[in-house]
């Protein structure tokens, strides 16, 4: 049988999120995060780098001012109101100092000695390149923040000789600077005043952002050759090999059958995806030998099913089927019947007139069941009926084919049978038994009773042995009843034995009644025992009315 | 169906409890024929033996056709039912049941 191929299109899964978005969305995070440190670095080392400078520039602007200037006059410059000749010298080589130095102001100070809240300025210059106005001679002002008192008050007690104050807050902001001050003492080493130098750092600012904007255009540029070079990538080294083989998973487990070309030569990796593809071609290849193995199983199954069933019909057809068998005989009514628990047994029975007096019964039963007891049984029906034919009497019949049969048994199987020969004229039934159950003899006006007859060895199990043969004389009237052992060891549920008695009680309740009507009272009885237990053995039956002429 | 086997010397004690039909029988042939090497005295307890079809019968002749050549056989304690048994197939001609 083929299978249908390809009748349902075959679904293409897509993947919900697609494994290279996944692994470039790690990477680009990493890119990030990468970035973002090294920005920050940057932007510290630059920071402090160039503060340095400053501060450096700020700090020599400063102490050239110092030594430039003339400490001890400081209370002259204070009180000259800012219009001294001496004044305006001072004034004006500090001025050509900030201009040279590129300083934005450079100023002297004196601050409020109690709290240092409000500063005046002594000198003021302011580079001639910006736009600002300088404060004049005498101006006072609030002190700018907590952060310059702190430092005018250090310089005035004397607990640091230089201070620096940086203002750059927030980075971007548009006039970030620097302030360095110096002390400015007299002969005593007193501070008298605070020289301070302004730098404007718009410079830095400037450095700072080129910087960080070079950062964000390597980064982005180096995201964009990541992601592509993952795709690439990944989509030659893991993608497409795993599609490959998600396509032949998918293909294999339509058609169940080889591919034209092997997975592991489609996807050539010498990483983990190409033992995976390996895997999936030694499993392919075990799943189908499985499945042949599976069908010719099955098939070789049903052959033996289909066999065991044609055994099963010749078998049946052996025995002697038709009823009644001899319409134009007044002289007798025979009807048998078997049952086999399995599909075919080891019980016959059979009947034939050996001629037109003689008429030969023969009920019997083979050791096990199944294809081997058939068999024998088939063997042993044939040889019993050749010597009957011959003429022999009962116990010559058996001795001569327990001769035969042992002469070939291999299996140490064995027939119990029991054979009589009806003289049909008299009604003198002559009979051996070689082992097999009693027959059960129903005369007119009695009852059904079992006959205890001589019994001999069974048929197959032992060479040389004899058997002894015994009368009946069946008037008009009297019924013969022949069964296997299936019949009184009918087992229920419960596992009790249907046994003799109720097997006489069966054949008595019905002795009226024609052979058939006999095992069909017997049959339903047993079925009514046994309910529905399973049927361990063959159950076949026979009976023979006598009538007479 | 089950075996309990017992072997002292050469005697090979069987001890069998169950039914002995065509679907346990096979199980006790394979037993015996696993055994049989110096055994000169072969019994089987039958007395907790409940029922024996004729495939039964037949391992038992099997067995006792192997002892003819090798020992004794002997079966014990079979119950009333085991017996009418064999008394019907004869096989009390041919074995030794004690």
């Amino acid at each position: 049988m083929k299978e249908k191929k390809n009748t349902a299109k075959r679904e293409k899964k897509k993947p919900k999120v697609s494994i290279i978005f996944k692994s470039i969305l790690g990477i680009v995070i990493l890119l990030i995060v990468f970035s973002v440190i090294v920005s920050i670095m940057g932007f510290n080392n630059f920071t402090d780098a160039l503060l340095d400078q400053y501060s450096d520039g700020a700090f020599r602007t400063a102490n050239t001012a110092v030594m430039e200037f003339d400490a001890g006059k400081i209370d002259d410059y204070a009180a000259s109101g800012g219009k001294t000749k001496e004044y305006v010298t001072a004034l004006e080589s500090m001025e050509r100092l900030c201009n040279s130095s590129g300083s934005t102001f450079i100023y002297v100070i004196r601050p409020d000695l109690t709290d240092y809240r409000h500063i005046t300025f002594l000198f003021s210059t302011i580079n001639k390149n910006t736009d600002y106005t300088r404060y004049e001679f005498g101006f006072v002002r609030d002190t700018t923040n907590e952060e310059y008192m702190e430092k005018y008050r250090k310089l005035y007690e004397g607990t640091s000789e230089q201070e620096l104050v940086i203002r750059d807050k927030g980075y971007i902001e548009t006039d970030p600077h620097i302030t360095a001050m110096v002390p400015i003492k007299d002969n005593d080493g007193k501070t008298t005043a605070i020289l301070c130098v302004q730098r404007q750092m718009d410079n830095l600012v400037h450095v700072r952002n080129t910087y960080i904007g070079k950062i964000l255009i390597v980064m982005i540029v180096l995201m964009i050759l990541v992601i592509i070079g993952q795709i690439v990538y990944l989509h030659r080294v893991f993608l497409r090999p795993v599609k490959k083989i998600t396509e032949e998973a998918s293909r294999f487990s339509h058609e169940n059958d080889l591919p034209e070309n092997k997975l592991s030569e489609k996807v050539k990796s010498n990483d983990e995806i190409g033992i995976l593809a390996g895997s999936i071609d030694r499993m392919e290849e075990r799943i189908v030998k499985y499945i042949d193995d599976l069908t010719k199983v099955t098939a070789e199954k049903e052959r033996i099913s289909t066999e065991l069933g044609l055994a099963t019909k010749i078998q049946a057809s052996m025995l002697p089927s038709v009823f009644p068998p001899f319409p134009d005989r007044t002289e007798f009514d025979i009807y048998a019947s078997m049952d086999p628990a399995k599909e075919v047994g080891g019980d016959f029975y059979d009947f034939f007139l050996v001629d037109d007096d003689h008429l030969c019964l023969v009920m019997a039963d083979v050791s096990g069941k199944g294809v081997p007891a058939a068999l024998f049984m088939m063997a042993s029906k044939i040889i019993l009926a050749n010597y009957a034919k011959m003429g022999k009497t009962p116990s010559e019949i058996l001795r001569a084919a327990n001769a035969t049969i042992c002469s070939s048994n291999q299996e140490d199987m064995f027939v119990t049978v029991w054979l009589g020969i009806l003289e049909i004229t008299t009604g003198r039934l002559t009979a051996a038994n070689a082992g097999h159950e009693y027959p059960v003899i129903m005369h007119p006006d009695g009852n059904f009773e079992i006959y205890k007859d001589k019994h001999g060895f069974v048929i197959g199990g032992m060479e040389g042995l004899k058997y002894k043969e015994y009368t009946i004389d069946m008037k008009p009237g009297s019924k013969l009843f022949l069964y296997t052992d299936g019949v009184p060891e009918a087992t229920n549920a419960e596992k009790e034995l249907f046994g003799t008695e109720r097997m006489l009680a069966a054949l008595n309740k019905g002795s009226d009644g024609s052979p058939q009507d006999i095992l069909k009272t017997v049959r339903s009885s047993v079925d009514a025992f046994v309910k529905d237990a399973e049927q361990f053995d063959d159950l076949t039956m026979m009976c023979l009315e006598y009538k007479g002429r | 169906m089950t075996i309990e086997s017992k072997n002292e010397s050469g005697k090979l004690t069987l001890t069998i409890t169950g039914r002995l039909d065509t679907s346990t029988s096979p199980k006790l042939e394979e037993e015996l024929k696993a055994s049989y090497e110096g055994v000169t005295e072969l019994v089987f307890d039958l007395q907790k033996l409940e029922y024996i079809s004729s495939a039964g019968l037949r391992v038992l002749l099997s067995a006792q056709k192997t002892m003819n050549k090798q020992g004794i056989m002997k079966l014990i304690n079979a119950r009333e039912e085991i017996m009418e048994i064999f008394e019907i197939t004869g096989f009390t001609d041919i074995l030794t049941i004690e």
